[in-house]
């Protein structure tokens, strides 16, 4: 009984004098939204980190105070030969524990990119527990440092990072140029020959040392802009080149991430005057492997979509006219592709997933012909494209104002 | 049956054996005499009427009528006593002194109940009962005879469980009303009432009533067992009865229900289960309890199952937010802010900022707070009532916040907590799960949610373990006894289950016949 009593006694003492084992208070925490990766002339690493200040962004109670005299971020600069060291560095300027569970963006610098490739940096990222793989990656170009995209302020959405993702996310939607890709996407196509790697560019327009202030962001047209810049191509983790409008719509048209777009056709001389915004669109890749050291690929898209524009005066109520819009809209389509296509052939990219088409065809010969399939197969494929665009409707009028006002 | 009923060696009796008592000490024969040791054995107590007259206007035959004042009916003893025993011209008749007796209790005494006594204890058993004694002098008996009457609070509804639907009924201080609205509800030869009087000082009146052939035998002899174990000066509630029949006591749940309704009395009587009543409380015992019993009300039985099913479930919710959402949020904010979406994260460290105390002192300080005003509101008078809510905004509420001493977002989490606590139908078990929230919020601010979910498991391993009257805590989930789990989180309608819950019941286990799902006629026999 005695005994008991002691054990219990001693059992209840392993509880307490562990104390808080791990425990963090808010206040002690430094949250930080976005991570920005450059590489410096001597080779090392410069890590940026976007502090959110918290007080600064939530509204209500005890932030009236402060109010928006001060920014809603911060940010701190460190170098070092690899990440961890970054970090470490980090820590003789902020007064509290960097904390990397909510950093939602990464941003690459471009010259790193290029360089030296992003294999090194992910390593350290994916292995961190606290960092996550749901983080979106984009890279710097233009000239833009990762450090300008981190630091600099912007409007509607206070803090920088939320509205690169939110600037990426609403572009894929509605243009369908950029592609909003989280780091795992990243690794999972670095790690297969599958498919290659593809990452939005960002970039800053205007001064980079306005961007940095608060008068940034109380002015209409700020000083420093962040946009979207195209897609960086990666082949082997490192950087290649960007592709950029008719090109990087057509590959998202490939790799089936269209949700909504416009594409506009020429008609009757007048250039662009009809346009057609897609709402669905379903493209098949599929790999026809009858010739195992010829495999040819076949992309089919099935486009829906209505009437958004007619600049020129057509009788839009006649089927048989809407037919022959969907035949030049398919080959306009199919331009995009086409164009598309060209260029990863040309670079020895195969962003577009045709490795996975034929993987998926035919296992067996892809183990035989994976290794130097980005670099001898892929540039020579054959590729057959259909579209199939369909006019749904023709939005909320049928003749164009135009041909009215020519009667 | 998966489980066996504990401490159930003994002969079954089903009766409550009476306690050996000291030899009583007899009447005299003469009536000065034992008038003079009534007053002398009562301190001349001034509530104690004694009543002199003379029988048959004969000034020999001397007698007295002795009662208490305020505990008897006034009027059945002036209309049926007094005005018979003065106005009687019989009794001269009577040749032998001892047929006195028997004739005033044969013709002259025109009241319910009429008993003879012999000795003080018997005198003064019946005279605190509200009996009036009559003592015939040269006799050494008396006669005791049914007055009880007096003030008594009239049937009201009962105040700590209002229900929606059903009877407004509740239970008054009476013991006799008490059984009375439940016999009523139940008209049958089978519910019986056993009675016991308990408590050296007090002598309080208890009775169990079960109804024989639903209620295991075991179970009844075990109820009666354990009340005669009970040697105690007074029995004041209830309350007393239960601390002192629990089957174990290092617990912070309650293993014994209690009711102010007599038709969830009815209804657990109908399930097998054994009712305690104490005189002078309108608090019934209902034994053998278990887990989900305190998450059931009457209402669940008079609404539709569907409904009554989800608001158990609600229930359920309501008593694990009660017991874990303080607990879950120091969790949150000082372990895993990683698991907080990150901009609700942003708001609570912009809160946190200028918050002077870490979140677990917080949140103990505000429960304490939110505690203190509770109790204040239970005990206070009224007249001040307003003003305790009105202070009690202050100290719960944007007062707290703008002095810098707690965040908002504590305030909404001691606000809900506060509300899911009493939303919960059992205050006995509501309170239990107050207790143990500060022992949650600790282990929460000690491990995180390992320390939660930690805590959870002892908490789940120790209901398991705990029994009511042989009957394991949370059966019928565990162990699962298929027949009784038609009525736990989710209620199945009447027609659906047939069996009474096999948990208490163990014969007649058919509650009704087959067949008993409504079928609106076909459309061929409507013509």
């Amino acid at each position: 009984m005695k005994i008991g009593s002691i054990i219990i006694l001693l059992l209840m003492n392993m509880i307490f004098l562990s104390g808080c084992w791990s425990n963090r208070e808010l206040p002690d925490l430094a949250l930080v939204s976005a991570l920005g990766i450059d590489k410096a002339e001597n080779g090392q690493y410069v890590g940026t980190i976007q502090v959110i200040n918290p007080g600064n962004v939530a509204g209500g109670e005890g932030t009236q105070a402060t109010g928006s005299e001060s920014t809603p971020i911060t940010t701190y600069t460190a170098s070092g030969g690899n990440l961890t060291e970054v970090n470490r560095h980090v820590s003789s300027q902020v007064s509290r524990r960097p904390y990397y569970a909510h950093t939602n963006l990464l941003v690459i610098g471009e010259k790193l990119a290029r360089e030296e490739g992003i294999a090194k940096i992910f390593d350290a990222l994916e292995r961190d527990p606290e960092f996550r793989t749901t983080t979106k990656a984009v890279i710097a170009t233009n000239n833009t440092k990762a450090e300008d995209i981190i630091s600099t302020l912007t409007t509607i959405d206070k803090i920088p990072s939320n509205k690169v993702i939110k600037t990426l996310e609403s572009t894929e939607q509605i243009l369908g140029q950029h592609m909003n890709v989280d780091t795992r996407d990243v690794l999972s196509k670095m790690a297969t020959p599958d498919q290659a790697p593809i990452i939005t560019c960002f970039s800053m327009e205007g001064d980079e040392n306005q961007g940095k202030s608060l008068e940034n962001i109380q002015a209409t047209v700020p000083e420093a802009r962040l946009q979207a810049s195209g897609i960086a191509v990666l082949k082997d983790g490192k950087m290649i080149d960007t592709i950029t409008e008719d090109v990087s719509k057509g590959t998202m048209w490939v790799l089936n991430k269209i949700k909504a777009t416009a594409v506009s056709i020429d008609w009757k001389g007048e250039t662009d005057a009809i346009v057609y915004q897609v709402t669905r669109q379903k493209t098949d890749v599929t790999a026809d492997m009858k010739n195992t050291n010829k495999p040819k690929i076949s992309v089919e898209v099935s486009a829906e979509g209505r009437i958004g524009e007619a600049a020129v005066p057509v009788d839009l109520s006649n089927p048989l006219l809407l037919v022959e819009f969907e035949e030049a809209l398919g080959e306009k389509i199919k331009e995009n592709i086409m164009s598309s296509i060209h260029k990863a052939q040309e670079l020895k990219a195969d962003y577009l997933g045709f490795g996975g088409a034929v993987h998926r065809a035919d296992p067996n010969a892809w183990e035989s012909i994976k290794g130097e399939w980005e670099d001898s197969y892929f540039p020579e494929v054959e590729v057959d494209v259909t579209v199939d665009a369909f006019v749904r409707r023709t939005g909320l009028r049928n003749e164009p104002l135009l041909s009215n006002m020519e009667n | 049956m998966k489980f066996k009923l504990r401490k159930l060696s003994r002969p079954i009796t089903k009766s409550i054996p009476k306690k050996p008592g000291k030899k009583e000490e007899p009447l005299d024969h003469s009536l000065p005499n034992n008038l003079d040791e009534l007053m002398k054995r009562t301190g001349n107590s001034s509530d104690i009427v004694v009543r002199k007259l003379t029988l048959n206007n004969d000034a020999k035959s001397r007698a007295a009528i002795i009662f208490v004042e305020g505990i008897v009916d006034n009027r059945s003893i002036d209309d049926f006593l007094i005005h018979s025993l003065i106005n009687d011209d019989d009794l001269h008749r009577v040749e032998a002194e001892d047929e006195v007796l028997e004739k005033i209790a044969a013709k002259v005494v025109s009241l319910g109940d009429v008993k003879r006594i012999n000795g003080w204890d018997k005198l003064f058993q019946s005279l605190f009962a509200g009996d009036t004694i009559i003592l015939v002098d040269g006799i050494a008996q008396g006669l005791s005879t049914y007055t009880k009457g007096g003030e008594s609070r009239s049937i009201e509804e009962p105040p700590t469980e209002i229900s929606l639907r059903g009877p407004r009924e509740g239970f008054t201080e009476s013991l006799r009303t008490n059984t009375a609205l439940v016999r009523r509800r139940i008209k049958n030869q089978d519910l019986w009432v056993k009675s016991i009087t308990l408590g050296e000082m007090t002598n309080t009146n208890v009775e169990i009533m079960y109804i024989d052939g639903l209620a295991r035998d075991k179970v009844v002899q075990e109820v009666c067992d354990r009340l005669n174990r009970i040697n105690i000066d007074s029995i004041l509630e209830s309350g007393y009865i239960e601390e002192l029949i629990e089957d174990q006591t290092a617990t912070t749940f309650p293993t014994v229900q209690h009711t102010e309704r007599p038709d969830s009395v009815a209804g657990n009587l109908l399930e097998g289960r054994v009712a305690i009543f104490v005189d002078r409380t309108p608090f019934v015992l209902i034994v053998p309890a278990v887990f989900i019993q305190f998450f059931q009300s009457v209402d669940d039985y008079y609404s539709r199952a569907d409904i009554a099913t989800s608001i158990r479930m609600l229930r359920i919710l309501i008593f694990l937010i009660s017991l874990f959402a303080p607990a879950v949020y120091v969790a949150a904010t000082t372990f895993h802010q990683e698991m907080i979406p990150t901009q609700l994260l942003i708001v609570l460290a912009a809160q946190r900022e200028a918050a002077p105390f870490p979140a677990v002192i917080e949140a103990i300080l505000m429960e304490l707070t939110f505690e203190i005003l509770r109790e204040a509101g239970v005990r206070m008078p009224k007249a001040v009532g307003q003003t305790i809510s009105i202070v009690g905004a202050l100290v719960i509420g944007q007062a707290a916040v703008q002095a810098g001493i707690v965040s908002p977002a504590m305030v909404i989490i001691v606000a809900i907590t506060a509300i899911a606590s009493f939303a919960t139908p059992s205050y006995s078990i509501a309170i239990s799960a107050r207790l143990i929230r500060f022992g949650m919020m600790i282990a929460a601010a000690t491990f995180g949610f390992y320390g939660i979910i930690l805590s959870f498991i002892i908490l789940l391993v120790h209901l398991c373990s705990l029994r009511s009257f042989g009957v394991p805590y949370m059966a019928p989930m565990a162990p699962f006894i298929a027949s009784g789990a038609d009525d736990t989180i989710v209620r199945l309608p009447w027609w659906g289950g047939k069996e009474r819950p096999r948990l208490t019941v163990d014969k007649n286990s058919i509650r009704q016949g087959d067949n008993q799902k409504p079928k609106p006629p076909s459309s061929r026999t409507m013509k």
